[in-house]
C-alpha cells in the first residue's frame, strides 16, 4: 500500500513538474518585459494581448506556419510508406548483408547531424534543390528513416507470425500479405511513430536553416528561432513568450487529437484484437 | 495517405512556381546582394540607405537580407564561391579565417579614393583611424568599421543622486562605495557570468592596463612571452579577486546571462554593470520610463602606470567579398552608407557611435552623451583583438575569467592559465600570427 | 516463394529508402569522415591533406576527455533515473482508469515541445534571483540551498540532465507503458493469480517480457546522452569553464568559433564511433534474456 502510495505521489509530481512550468509560460505571455523580469511568478497586471499581436507580426508566424505544414505532411506521405517496407523486410526476411543495412541505418541516427550540413548543402545545390519545400521535404525524409525503420522493425518484430501464415496460406502474395494484413496490424506503432516524427519534423531546426534561405519559404522553427534572437537584442521578452505560446499550442493540440488515437490503438490493442 | 499526398503536389506545384516565377523576374542592369547582422541596431537603416542609393542610381537593384545568425548561412556560400557582394557578418562569423582565405579584398586601393559623391579627398580620412587600424593584417586594410560601441560601466543615476553617491574614478573610491551600497542592502556590481567576456572587458583588461600601461596591454595581444602572466594582469586579477572576497558582486551573477544581468542593473538590485554603449538600445523595451543611467570608465589604479583616459571600443567589421559579383557597386554603395550625412542620421535613429568622424557633431540621445565626452577625452584607445585573431586563446581568457569571478582559482593560477593559453597559441604554427602596431592614436 | 522471388521482394521493399538515405545521408556523412583528414578552416575551398594528424591532436586535447566524461556522466545518471521512474510508473500509467490516460497525455508534453522553449523554461527555473526553484528553497527556509544552480561547476551538469530527464521521461514512460500491453495479459493474469506481485512480477514477467523494448530503451538513452547538445548550447555554452561542455558543443566551438573544420570532422567521426561502440556493448550486454537464457 505504501509504494502504491509512493507511486502515485510520483505520478501526481512529475504530472505537476510538466503542467506548472507549461502554464506559466502562457501566464508570462500575458506580462510586460519589466513584470517578467521583476515578478516571474506574480500574475499580469493587465493582460498584454499586445504581445501576441507583435509576435504574430514581427514573426510572420502565419506563412511560417503554412511551410512547416506542408513539409511535415509531404514527409510523413513519403517516410511512413517507404518507411515500413524498410522495416518490415528487415523484422521478416533475412537476408545476406540485412545486418549491416540495418546497421547503416541505425548508424544515422548516431551521427551528428551537423557536420554533415556542409557536404548536403552543396549535394542540394548540385540537385537545383537548394532553397525549395521540397528538397527540404525529401532531405526530411532521408533524417527520418533511422528513427521510423528501428522503432518500426521492433513493432514487426513483436507481431505474431501466424497472422502472416494465415494470409499466404489464403493466396496473399507477399507483398500483399503485407499492404492488407501486417501494415494494418502495425497500426499503433506506425502512428506513434508518425507522431513522434510529425513533432521532430516540426520542432526541425539546423537542417532548414541552411538549406531554406529565402525568407518567405521559412520554416516554423526558423521563424521562431530568428524571433528568439531578434528578443534577445531588444529584450522584448513578451513577445517571445507570445511566440512560444503560439508556436506550442499547434503541437500541442495536434498530439492531443492523435492521443486520443494512440490511447484507442492502444486500449483496442492489434494483438488483443 | 491521401491527404499526404494531396500535401505533396501542393508542395511540388508550389515548388516548381516557384522557379518559374525566379526564372521570369527581369533582371535590373545591375545588382547587389547585401547580407547583414540583425543584431540590436536590426537591418531596416540598411535597406532604408539601399532604396534610397538605387533612387540615386537608376537601374541599380539591391537586395538587403539579413538575420541574427547570418554568418551560418554566409558559410556554406563562401565554401561554394557563391557569396554576397557586400557583408556585415556579425559577431559570430569568423573574420580573420576568411582574410587568410583570401575570401575577402583588401580595401586599400579603394580607401585611398576620393569619398561617395566627391571628386577628391581620401576616402580614408573620413575614418576614425584608431578604428581603422584594427582592420589590418600584414600592412592591408581588409574590412570596414561602422558604428562602435564603447566598453565601460554603467551606474544607475538615480540611485547614486539619490544616495549622495559619485561615480568612483579610483580604485580605493570604488572599495569605499561599494561598502556604502552593500550597507543599503544593494548589490554594488552586477556582472553577465555566462558571457565573461564583459568581465574581461569590463574588469580585466582595464585593469591591466591602469596597472601596467597600455604596453602591457598591447603586449599580450601580441603574444610577447611572458605578457599575459605580468605583474600588470596579476594585479588586474587580484583586484577582481578582493571584490569578489569582499563580496561586492552580486550573488548568482556568475549564473546570469546578458539580459538577466542586465535586468538585475535596470530593477535597481545592482548599482554598477560592466558593459558596452549598446545596454541602452538592447534593454528599451524593459526600461522603465524615468530610469536613467550613467556612464563611466572603470576605476582605475590611484597610482596607476596606465592612462586613465583609456577607453576599450569595439567594432564589428563590414567586408567585401572576393568572389562578389559586383565589387564596384558595393564598394559605391558602402562609401554611400559611410558618407557623414548617413552617419549622422544613423547616429541619431540608432543611438549609438559611428565610426565617421564629424559624425559626433550629431544629436546624441541622452544616455550617449557622457560615452561621447569620454570618447572625446580619450589619449588611449585599446580594443580586445586577439579574442578574434586566436579564438581558442579568447576562449581559455574568458573561462579563466569565470573560474576567477567564481573563487575557483587563484590570481597566480589564473594568469598561469593565460600564460599557458597564450604559449600554446604561440607554438601553433597553423595559427597565422597577427601585430598590433600603435600609432598616434588620437 | 521462390528465392528469386524473394531477393525481388526485397529489393523492392528495401529500394526507395535506402536510396534516398543513401543519396542525402550516406554520401554527406562519407565526404565528412573525408573531411576529417584535412585541415580545413571551413570557410573555402581549400584544403590541406594531414592524415591522421586531427585524430592525433585529439586523443592529446584535455578538454575532449573532459567533454566525453560529461557525456558519460549524464548517460549514467540520466538513464538511471529514468529507468527506474519510467518502469516503476509505466504500470500504473498503462491502467485503463481516466487519470491514466490524462496522465499518459501530459507526461508527453515535455517530449512534444521544442528543445529551445524547454531550455528557456529550465533556465528561468534556475534562475538564480527569481526562479521559482530558489524561491521555493527560501521560503521553506533552506537559503543556504538555493545556489547558482547553472553558475556552479558542481550543479550545472546535474541541472542539464535535470532538464534533460524532464524532457525525456514522457518518451520512455509511453514506451514501456506501449510494451507492457503488448504482453498478452493472460500471462499477467497467471502471474499475478500465481502469487507474483510488485518487485517480484517485476523481475520475473514484466522484465523479462520488456527485454527487447529495454535495450532499444537503453540505445536510445546512450545515443540522447552522447549527442545531447541544445540544452546544453542554450543553458550553459558548456560553462562555467568548461563544467558542462560536451562533445557536441565542444565540436560545435572547434567548427564555428575557431574554423577548425577538419578538427570538428574528426571530433565527430570519434564521437559517431563512440555511440556505436557504446550501442553495440549494450546490445551485446543485454542480448540474452536473463529467463531465456535459463530455459
Amino acid at each position: 500500500m505504501i509504494r502504491r502510495a509512493v507511486v502515485n505521489l510520483c505520478l501526481f509530481l512529475f504530472a505537476l513538474s510538466v503542467i506548472v512550468p507549461l502554464l506559466w509560460v502562457l501566464m508570462t505571455a500575458f506580462k510586460t518585459g519589466h513584470e517578467i523580469f521583476t515578478s516571474p511568478w506574480g500574475l499580469p497586471h493587465t493582460p498584454q494581448w499586445e504581445n501576441f499581436v507583435r509576435a504574430w507580426e514581427e514573426a510572420g508566424i502565419a506563412r511560417y506556419f503554412l511551410n512547416s505544414l506542408i513539409v511535415t505532411l509531404a514527409t510523413l506521405a513519403i517516410l511512413l510508406p517507404i518507411g515500413a517496407m524498410a522495416a518490415y523486410v528487415f523484422a521478416r526476411y533475412p537476408f545476406r548483408g540485412a545486418k549491416w543495412l540495418f546497421g547503416a541505418f541505425l548508424g544515422g541516427m548516431m551521427f551528428p547531424l551537423f557536420l554533415t550540413i556542409v557536404p548536403l548543402f552543396f549535394l542540394l545545390a548540385r540537385l537545383g534543390m537548394l532553397d525549395t519545400l521540397h528538397g527540404l521535404t525529401l532531405v526530411y525524409v532521408a533524417y527520418s528513416l533511422p528513427f521510423t525503420v528501428f522503432v518500426l522493425t521492433g513493432f514487426f518484430q513483436t507481431l505474431p507470425q501466424e497472422m502472416l501464415e494465415a494470409a499466404l496460406i489464403d493466396g496473399c502474395g507477399h507483398a500483399r500479405a503485407f499492404w492488407k494484413v501486417m501494415l494494418p496490424l502495425a497500426k499503433p506503432g506506425i502512428i506513434v511513430v508518425g507522431v513522434f516524427n510529425a513533432i521532430g519534423l516540426w520542432n526541425e531546426y539546423p537542417l532548414a536553416l541552411v538549406i531554406m534561405t529565402s525568407d518567405e519559404r521559412r520554416t516554423l522553427p526558423l521563424g521562431i528561432a530568428n524571433l528568439l534572437m531578434v528578443e534577445q537584442y531588444q529584450s522584448d521578452w513578451g513577445a517571445l513568450f507570445a511566440g512560444l505560446v503560439i508556436v506550442m499550442l499547434p503541437v500541442l493540440l495536434v498530439y492531443w487529437l492523435f492521443r486520443d488515437r494512440i490511447h484507442e490503438t492502444m486500449i483496442a490493442g492489434a494483438l488483443k484484437g | 495517405m491521401k491527404a499526404g499526398r494531396y500535401a505533396l503536389i501542393v508542395t511540388v506545384l508550389i515548388a516548381v512556381s516557384a522557379v518559374i516565377v525566379s526564372c521570369g523576374r527581369q533582371q535590373p542592369t545591375s545588382s547587389l546582394e547585401v547580407a547583414c547582422f540583425k543584431g540590436g541596431y536590426g537591418i531596416d537603416f540598411f535597406e532604408q540607405a539601399a532604396r534610397e542609393y538605387e533612387k540615386l542610381h537608376p537601374g541599380v537593384k539591391i537586395k538587403v537580407w539579413g538575420n541574427p545568425r547570418v554568418w551560418e548561412q554566409l558559410r556554406p556560400r563562401f565554401v561554394a564561391g557563391n557569396p554576397p557582394d557586400l557583408t556585415y557578418p556579425g559577431w559570430g562569423m569568423d573574420h580573420w579565417a576568411l582574410v587568410y582565405e583570401g575570401q575577402v579584398i583588401p580595401l586599400d586601393e579603394y580607401l585611398d579614393s576620393p569619398p561617395y559623391g566627391k571628386s577628391e579627398g581620401k576616402w580614408r580620412d573620413t575614418f576614425e583611424p584608431s578604428l581603422l587600424a584594427l582592420c589590418q593584417y600584414q600592412g592591408k586594410t581588409y574590412m570596414l568599421p561602422y558604428f562602435f560601441s564603447m566598453l565601460g560601466w554603467w551606474y544607475n543615476k538615480d540611485m547614486f543622486e539619490k544616495n549622495g553617491w559619485k561615480p568612483p574614478r579610483t580604485w580605493s573610491e570604488l572599495l569605499a562605495l561599494c561598502e556604502k551600497i552593500k550597507a543599503k542592502g544593494i548589490a554594488p556590481i552586477t556582472y553577465q557570468g555566462i558571457y565573461p567576456a564583459y568581465a574581461v572587458s569590463g574588469f580585466l583588461i582595464p585593469w591591466a592596463i591602469s596597472a601596467g600601461g597600455i604596453e602591457a596591454f598591447d603586449n599580450a595581444q601580441n603574444l610577447v612571452p611572458g605578457a599575459w602572466k605580468s605583474p600588470a594582469f596579476l594585479k588586474a586579477a587580484q583586484m577582481i579577486d578582493e571584490l569578489r572576497r569582499r563580496g561586492y558582486f552580486q550573488e548568482g551573477a556568475n549564473g546570469m546571462d546578458h539580459t538577466g544581468a542586465q535586468m538585475e542593473f535596470i530593477s535597481g538590485r545592482a548599482a554598477m554593470i560592466p558593459c558596452g554603449t549598446w545596454l541602452h538600445s538592447e534593454m528599451r523595451n524593459v526600461l522603465p520610463p524615468n530610469f536613467r543611467m550613467g556612464f563611466m570608465l572603470p576605476p582605475v589604479l590611484d597610482d596607476g602606470k596606465g592612462d586613465p583616459t583609456a577607453v576599450g571600443i569595439g567594432i564589428e567589421p563590414w567586408m567585401v567579398p572576393t568572389k562578389g559579383k559586383n565589387r564596384e557597386l558595393a564598394i559605391d554603395f558602402y562609401k554611400y552608407m559611410t558618407s557623414l550625412e548617413k552617419a549622422k542620421q544613423f547616429v541619431e535613429q540608432k543611438g549609438t557611435l559611428m565610426s565617421i568622424r564629424g559624425s559626433d557633431q550629431a544629436n546624441y540621445p541622452e544616455h550617449l552623451k557622457e560615452p561621447v565626452e569620454v570618447f572625446r577625452r580619450a589619449k588611449t584607445v585599446w580594443s580586445v583583438e586577439y579574442r578574434q585573431w586566436y579564438p581558442k586563446l579568447g576562449k581559455e581568457v574568458e573561462d579563466a575569467t569565470a573560474a576567477l569571478l567564481a573563487g575557483n582559482i587563484t590570481p597566480e593560477q589564473f594568469v598561469e592559465r593565460l600564460e599557458r593559453a597564450a604559449e600554446a597559441t604561440r607554438q601553433d604554427k597553423n595559427i597565422p600570427k597577427h601585430t598590433y602596431t600603435r600609432g598616434k592614436d588620437r | 516463394m521462390t528465392p528469386r522471388a524473394r531477393a525481388g521482394f526485397i529489393t523492392l521493399f528495401l529500394l526507395p529508402a535506402s536510396a534516398l538515405y543513401a543519396l542525402f545521408v550516406v554520401i554527406p556523412v562519407v565526404q565528412a569522415f573525408a573531411f576529417s583528414l584535412y585541415r580545413w578552416r571551413g570557410i573555402s575551398a581549400n584544403r590541406t591533406f594531414i592524415g591522421l594528424e586531427n585524430f592525433q591532436q585529439l586523443f592529446n586535447d584535455p578538454l575532449v576527455w573532459r567533454a566525453l566524461s560529461h557525456n558519460l556522466l549524464l548517460f549514467v545518471g540520466t538513464s538511471v533515473v529514468i529507468l527506474t521512474v519510467s518502469l516503476a510508473l509505466a504500470h500504473a500509467v498503462g491502467a485503463e482508469s481516466a487519470l491514466a490516460r490524462f496522465l499518459r497525455s501530459v507526461y508527453l508534453f515535455p517530449q512534444v515541445i521544442s528543445l529551445v522553449v524547454v531550455a528557456i523554461l529550465w533556465m528561468f527555473i534556475l534562475n538564480p534571483s527569481f526562479g521559482i526553484l530558489n524561491a521555493t528553497l527560501k521560503a521553506v527556509g533552506l537559503k543556504e540551498w538555493a545556489i547558482t544552480w547553472l553558475g556552479n561547476p558542481y550543479t550545472a551538469l546535474a541541472s542539464i540532465g535535470v532538464a534533460h530527464v524532464w524532457h525525456a521521461l514522457g518518451f520512455y514512460i509511453m514506451l514501456f507503458a506501449a510494451a507492457l500491453r503488448t504482453i498478452p495479459t493472460d500471462v499477467m493474469e497467471a502471474a499475478t493469480l500465481d502469487g507474483a506481485t510488485g518487485l517480484v512480477r517485476l523481475r520475473y514477467v514484466t522484465l523479462p517480457l520488456l527485454w527487447a523494448v529495454l535495450r532499444i530503451a537503453l540505445v536510445y538513452m546512450a545515443i540522447g546522452t552522447m549527442n545531447i547538445f541544445s540544452l546544453v548550447f542554450l543553458m550553459t555554452q558548456g560553462g562555467p569553464d568548461r563544467a558542462t561542455e560536451v562533445m557536441l558543443t565542444y565540436l560545435y566551438e572547434q567548427a564555428f568559433k575557431h574554423s577548425e573544420f577538419g578538427y570538428a570532422t574528426a571530433l565527430a567521426v570519434v564521437n559517431f564511433v563512440l555511440v556505436m561502440a557504446l550501442s553495440g556493448a549494450i546490445l551485446t550486454l543485454f542480448r540474452h534474456n536473463p529467463q531465456e537464457g535459463r530455459g
